[in-house]
């Protein structure tokens, strides 16, 4: 009888070359660092000449990523491009009509894939995300305000006097207290290996072909990315996927509470709805009760999958860590999920909403993500449309994401439990979409051919 | 994302207008064609007004009602392709275990054209293909190019040109009608699974 491969690495069973840190960006490998602040700046290139000398300048200050921790900046500087700013820097007709069209096209046109709809659709989003006059998006990342400020202030020279540069969006993000997201859960748990960027350590997840984050090395088809064009302009390259998310962390307290029969009860339906405690200790590992020791365990918190509990017993098939990062739960489908990995970046904003407060305070928070890889299509698109808005792949209808799903006060909740299962009801939006992007983050030597460009 | 739905006194417009059409179309067809025409018109323009999941467009090519999406495709045979596909259908004798596997097809079939020089091959299938391509080429590679390489011109599942190959070669239906459009296969089983629960618990109560 015929059967289906068992997994992708054993088609692709060849060593991956070593990557070459010194030319991709720090952004791309390295995790944000410990505590974090940061500033995310969108600027708009009014014309090609000022952006590529805006470019020169800004080039020796953009982090790769082998230095990030031995950075010669108190902070590190991360530098991406739309489509659009790449036109309006003078990148030429043949390498911008190479790029995947999901990329030409931008993330708000894409909205009917990502189900970008309601109050989620670009209509609806912070200007100026899903217009043309988003061009460069630099992220800052530091430990302390005062590093901070020291490289916004290098990025702040770059343009400040050329006049048709502007920034035309800035925002502040840092870490809430315990490294907790707005909801109270501990983030930033995981993100696949990417083979050949360095140790793997214990219990950290998949590893996976670097082709599958950073162009010019082998993915997990076993090819190697043949656009954008031409190879110095796509080498060590990738792609980025910017998500910025109010959370509503009253809706999801207001929730729980209805719902819930106890105190304990309203934590047991969170983690659930999370697939881990707030601690950050995963449901299958600790199925009744939170860890803390296990949560704060940064070699066990994430060495875990789901052949044990394939009915969705200790963790929820839909449940959101299930969903985005499925593991082994869906072997036996026809799903290959090594291609369907993104790097998560993630970073909170906003005031936390004190412990105990059910009522809105009207505050902006919620977390801004770069969601990385070399396949927008098959990657950030593929998660968000199929596993994340969508319920067939478990075998759940319709049902979405409980907590960044879509959801517009109908959505349902599946609990596998024994003699019958629980379901939850009438699920609100409770991350609702504020702005988003695609762009093209290239490595430092493509960063250089760009700024060269002489049309 | 919900269709638009025209308006009631516009749509009863477009129905007339239709109909009026189709009886000019009519005007040269056998008699007993003309007699039933008429006797099914009533019924047929009814249908504007009820309310159904409308066939839009289903990703590249095709059409898509509900859940549920239609690829037909009729490509020629390359030389030998028609014998050693008659041969593997033979061979599966309706076994299709590795596409139970895939979870999103509804039905296939395989019909020889014109002297076995062309292939029809139409399926009814969930959502779209156009996602899962490249999961096919590394899951199921061998049980799609041992079908397809029938075929004239097949790339093979893992060429980067095989989107196209399809695209080329498919045909959107004129007519289709599915059903259960707000069912999927993974659906089916499913309401199979609680149906089967059901009756088991009524027969324990009766």
């Amino acid at each position: 009888m015929l059967s289906i491969k068992e997994s992708v690495g054993e088609v692709n069973s060849t060593r991956s070359p070593t990557l070459e840190t010194s030319d991709i960006q720090a952004t791309v490998l390295r995790p944000r660092p410990t505590p974090y602040c940061g500033q995310y700046v969108i600027l708009r290139i009014g014309n090609a000449d000022q952006g590529r000398e805006m470019l020169r300048r800004i080039l020796p200050h953009v982090a790769p990523a082998d230095e990030w921790w031995v950075p010669s900046l108190p902070g590190w500087l991360g530098i991406a491009f739309t489509f659009e700013g790449l036109k309006a820097l003078g990148v030429p007709q043949a390498s911008l009509d190479s790029f995947p069209i999901e990329f030409r096209q931008g993330m708000a046109a894409r909205a009917a894939i990502l189900n970008d709809f309601g109050a989620n659709a670009p209509a609806n989003w912070e200007h100026p995300f899903g217009t043309p006059d988003v061009h460069v998006a630099l992220t800052i990342y530091a430990q302390n305000n005062q590093d901070l400020q020291k490289v916004l202030d290098l990025a702040r020279k770059s343009h400040h006097d050329l006049p048709q540069i502007s920034v035309v969006y800035q925002m502040q993000f840092g870490e809430l207290p315990e490294g907790r997201n707005p909801f109270g859960f501990k983030d930033g748990l995981h993100n696949p290996h990417v083979e050949g960027s360095g140790p793997a350590g214990a219990g950290k997840g998949a590893s996976v072909k670097p082709g599958e984050f950073v162009m010019g090395y082998p993915d997990e088809l076993g090819e190697t990315a043949n656009v954008p064009v031409p190879g110095e302009l796509r080498r060590n390259g990738t792609f980025v996927a910017i998500r910025k998310f109010h959370m509503d962390v009253a809706a999801f307290r207001r929730y729980l509470r209805a719902q819930a029969s106890s105190p304990e009860d309203e934590e047991l339906i969170a983690a659930k709805m999370v697939g881990r405690w707030r601690s950050g200790a995963p449901l299958v590992l600790a199925p009744d009760r939170d860890d803390l020791a296990l949560g704060a365990d940064g070699n066990r918190n994430n060495d875990f999958g789901y052949a044990d509990d394939m009915k969705g017993m200790k963790c929820p098939f839909s449940a959101h860590i299930r969903r985005v990062n499925p593991r082994d739960a869906l072997k036996n489908d026809i799903v290959a999920v090594n291609l369907h990995h993104f790097l998560r970046r993630g970073t909170n904003y906003g005031p936390p909403l004190p412990e105990g407060v059910l009522e809105d305070d009207g505050a902006e928070r919620g977390g801004v993500f770069l969601l990385i890889g070399a396949y927008l299509h098959r990657q950030f698109e593929f998660i968000q449309s199929q596993w994340v808005t969508d319920g067939n792949f478990i075998s759940h209808g319709t049902e979405q994401d409980p907590l960044i799903g879509n959801n517009e006060g109908d959505g349902i909740f599946t609990i596998p439990k024994k003699p019958v299962r629980r379901r939850l009801h009438d699920l609100p939006r409770f991350v609702t979409v504020r702005g988003g992007e695609y762009c093209f983050m290239p490595g430092l030597r493509a960063l250089r051919w760009i700024a060269a460009l002489n049309p | 994302m919900a269709t638009q739905t025209p308006t009631k006194p516009k749509q009863d417009q477009a129905v007339a207008d239709k109909a009026q059409h189709l009886r000019q179309l009519f005007a040269d067809a056998p008699q007993y064609a003309k007699t039933a025409l008429e006797n099914s018109l009533a019924q047929l323009t009814s249908f504007g007004s009820k309310a159904r999941e409308r066939v839009e467009s289903a990703g590249r090519t095709g059409s898509r009602q509900g859940k549920v999406s239609e690829l037909t495709l009729i490509a020629p045979f390359a030389p030998g392709g028609a014998a050693r596909l008659r041969a593997l259908l033979q061979l599966r004798d309706g076994s299709f275990d590795d596409t139970d596997l895939v979870g999103t097809v509804h039905d296939m079939r395989f019909v020889f054209l014109d002297n076995d020089t062309k292939l029809l091959f139409a399926t009814a299938y969930d959502g779209e293909w156009d996602p899962y391509i490249d999961d096919f080429a590394t899951k199921i590679t061998d049980q799609m190019d041992v079908i397809f390489s029938a075929c004239e011109g097949w790339p093979g599942i893992r060429s980067a040109k095989v989107k196209d190959w399809i695209v080329k070669h498919q045909i959107t239906a004129e007519g289709w009608y599915v059903a259960h459009p707000d069912l999927t296969v993974r659906d089916i089983h499913h309401v199979k699974r609680v149906g089967r629960a059901a009756e088991e618990f009524l027969d324990k109560i009766q």
